[in-house]
């Protein structure tokens, strides 16, 4: 079980206030990811929800038990640290043992639970080394470990894999994917990457200065952002965002077009342009487009290999149907 | 040339200035302590000059082992250096977890704290023995002297009187005297020496990852745990590094134990090399190699046991 709610939840720092109240709610065994540029208080709200942060005001709920006095060991809650967190000194075993000597649980127990998660972590042969004898990836397994003996009602996960190289990533999202599969608890994830949030999420939170942008699924979040915001930082390449003329004649204040959804043509279309630097990845192609009607650079990404190189000069034509429009304030229309 | 021989050659200058400077003291100290070499003597002027012809073979070590002193003297330098290093890290460690906290004024309180290191150890032992420890005029012989007072004031107490007059008069210790100069001795240089194992330590807190503190408070660590197994794993170096050059500069302590008792039922295995040497440089070189000899003694077992942690 773990049903995370966060009613009018408050932070301050001093005289800042980073979190403003904030309302929140992630139903048991959702994965939850909480995603926006740094600093936009993401990692502040999951050591408020794991403990590590008072709140100024607010409360949280876990299982629709008040937690918000609750010391950070009593919330029954597990979390992965960016860092690993590991304790340097101490064997893997010792090191997944941590949480359970601590409760005082029997040897004998501890090390069938030891034994079962290094098991299924991969981690058997490796029980008897030192953290520092490990890769980047194996560290992070045992700090999952470390997280899953305790048998969490939720886990969170601070920003796991930024230290990871890019190959290790994806391979480690997949297991936490896949881990989440197979447990069904409660996750919460934090990230800056909106690559890692799209692929991993069942609800995705976007913040920006501690307010919720939006949330909802991946694909809600795509196709229906709320706001210019979100329609910005959700999807790679980004989003191209536009106001102005071309913007008004579409009848919005701000208008955006997905890199995706623009077609282009060498002879003729509704935009013109000049081709700046095109990236040839095989199965896309990105162009960026200088000099149109829409502004400095438009990014246009087409399936499969396009011969267009930098000074060729294209025509650009959007779907219209997939023109997201914006009114003054930046919300959707 | 070799690629190998040249960095060699490169090296040899400073490989030789230290050879230089520590086989030659050792060598002429080895050469003394087989002969006989005194600075005075007018029964036989011919000692007075270091010559093979004076050679004595192991009669000065055998001079030196039945000297009523020198057990003494080796169970005295390794009780003082013992205490001080077990009292040092103690204190350390704790004074360096409690300054770790923010808190006001914490850079003067430092500062404080670091300062009894900069004491000269023969200001240090003069101030503790005749300021502080001093049976009649240091704040010892006072502190005792009032409480003394005190007590004969509830003598004359209507009821508790009789109760009070039951107790015993506090007699001051001396320090000078030959059995408790010793703890004298542990006392001030462990005054001295606690700063700088507060000032490694707190370095060393510094450094700790905070992450690691705040794994194991979600793990369920109380303060005594997160201490007990992260804290103090974290600082076995450091106090490896405080213990190993403690070691060293107190199997030579002098400065203490002359001021204190002049060596007065606690002497050290240098004051005991001081008191040979003078007169009897033969016999002072003799103690000065089962010095070595026992420095190297105490060096293995240091570095087998913190030898241990730094390789880790």
């Amino acid at each position: 079980m773990g049903r995370i709610v966060l009613n009018n939840v408050t932070k301050s720092f001093g005289e800042t206030q980073v979190i403003p109240p904030l309302d929140l709610t992630i139903e048991d065994g959702e994965f939850a990811v909480f995603v926006g540029p740094s600093g936009c208080g993401k990692s502040t709200l999951l050591r408020m929800i794991a403990g590590l942060e008072d709140l100024t005001s607010g409360q949280i709920e876990i299982d629709g038990d008040d937690v918000t006095q609750v010391p950070p060991s009593k919330r029954g809650l597990a979390m992965v640290f960016q860092s690993y967190a590991l304790y340097p000194h101490m064997t893997v075993r010792k090191n997944i043992a941590f949480p359970l000597r601590m409760e005082g649980m029997d040897q004998s127990e501890i090390d069938k639970k030891v034994e079962a998660a290094a098991k299924s972590l991969n981690l058997s042969d490796y029980l008897d080394r030192k953290p520092a004898a490990l890769s980047g990836g194996q560290r992070q397994r045992v700090a999952i470990g470390r997280a899953i003996v305790r048998n969490p009602s939720a886990f969170l996960f601070d920003e796991p894999l930024s230290n990871l190289d890019a190959a290790l990533r994806v391979g480690m999202r997949l297991e936490i994917s896949e881990m989440h599969e197979s447990m069904k608890t409660t996750m919460i994830y934090v990230t800056h990457d909106q690559v890692e949030a799209m692929t991993m999420a069942d609800k995705i939170v976007v913040l920006q200065a501690g307010v919720i942008e939006q949330v909802g699924t991946p694909l809600e979040l795509y196709h229906t952002p709320r706001n210019v915001f979100v329609a910005g930082f959700i999807g790679s390449p980004k989003m191209n965002i536009f106001s102005g003329s071309e913007a008004e004649k579409l009848g919005a204040h701000t208008a955006g077009i997905r890199p995706e959804h623009i077609d282009i043509d060498l002879s003729g279309g509704t935009w013109k342009g000049t081709v700046g630097v095109a990236e040839h990845l095989g199965s896309d192609t990105f162009v960026h487009v200088h000099d149109t009607a829409l502004g400095d650079l438009v990014t246009v990404r087409i399936a499969g290999d396009v011969a267009v190189k930098h000074g060729d000069t294209i025509y650009l034509t959007p779907q219209m149907d997939k023109i997201h429009k914006f009114d003054e304030q930046g919300l959707r229309v | 040339m070799t690629n190998r021989s040249l960095p060699r050659l490169l090296q040899a200058p400073a490989v030789l200035l230290l050879l230089v400077w520590m086989l030659v003291p050792l060598s002429i100290t080895l050469y003394f302590s087989f002969i006989r070499y005194v600075l005075n003597s007018l029964r036989k002027p011919e000692w007075t000059k270091p010559a093979l012809s004076n050679w004595r073979g192991f009669g000065n070590y055998e001079f030196v082992l039945n000297n009523k002193d020198f057990i003494l003297a080796i169970q005295n330098s390794l009780l003082i250096v013992c205490s001080i290093l077990i009292l040092t890290v103690i204190f350390g460690v704790l004074i360096a977890v409690l300054i770790n906290k923010t808190f006001m004024g914490r850079g003067v309180v430092r500062v404080l704290l670091i300062s009894p290191f900069f004491v000269m150890p023969a200001v240090n032992a003069v101030l503790w023995i005749n300021m502080i420890l001093d049976p009649v005029l240091g704040l010892q012989g006072l502190a005792v002297a009032g409480i003394n007072e005190v007590i004969d004031g509830l003598r004359n107490l209507p009821i508790l009187g009789g109760f009070f007059s039951m107790w015993p008069e506090l007699e001051p210790i001396s320090f000078r005297a030959t059995q408790t100069s010793a703890y004298a001795v542990i006392t001030m240089v462990t005054w001295q020496w606690t700063p700088f194992a507060v000032l490694i330590f707190m370095t060393s807190l510094q450094s700790e990852d905070q992450q690691q503190k705040e794994a194991a408070v979600l793990d369920g660590a109380g303060t005594w745990s997160q201490f007990r197994f992260l804290t103090l794993p974290h600082l076995a170096r450091p106090i490896a590094i405080v213990v190993m050059i403690q070691a060293i500069f107190h199997l030579s302590l002098y400065a203490e134990i002359e001021i204190v008792s002049r060596g007065n039922g606690n002497k050290n295995l240098p004051y005991l090399i001081g008191e040979f040497a003078n007169n009897n440089i033969g016999a002072a070189s003799a103690t000065g190699i089962f010095a070595v000899i026992l420095a190297n003694i105490v060096a293995i077992f240091l570095l087998r046991m913190i030898g241990k942690t730094l390789m880790d």
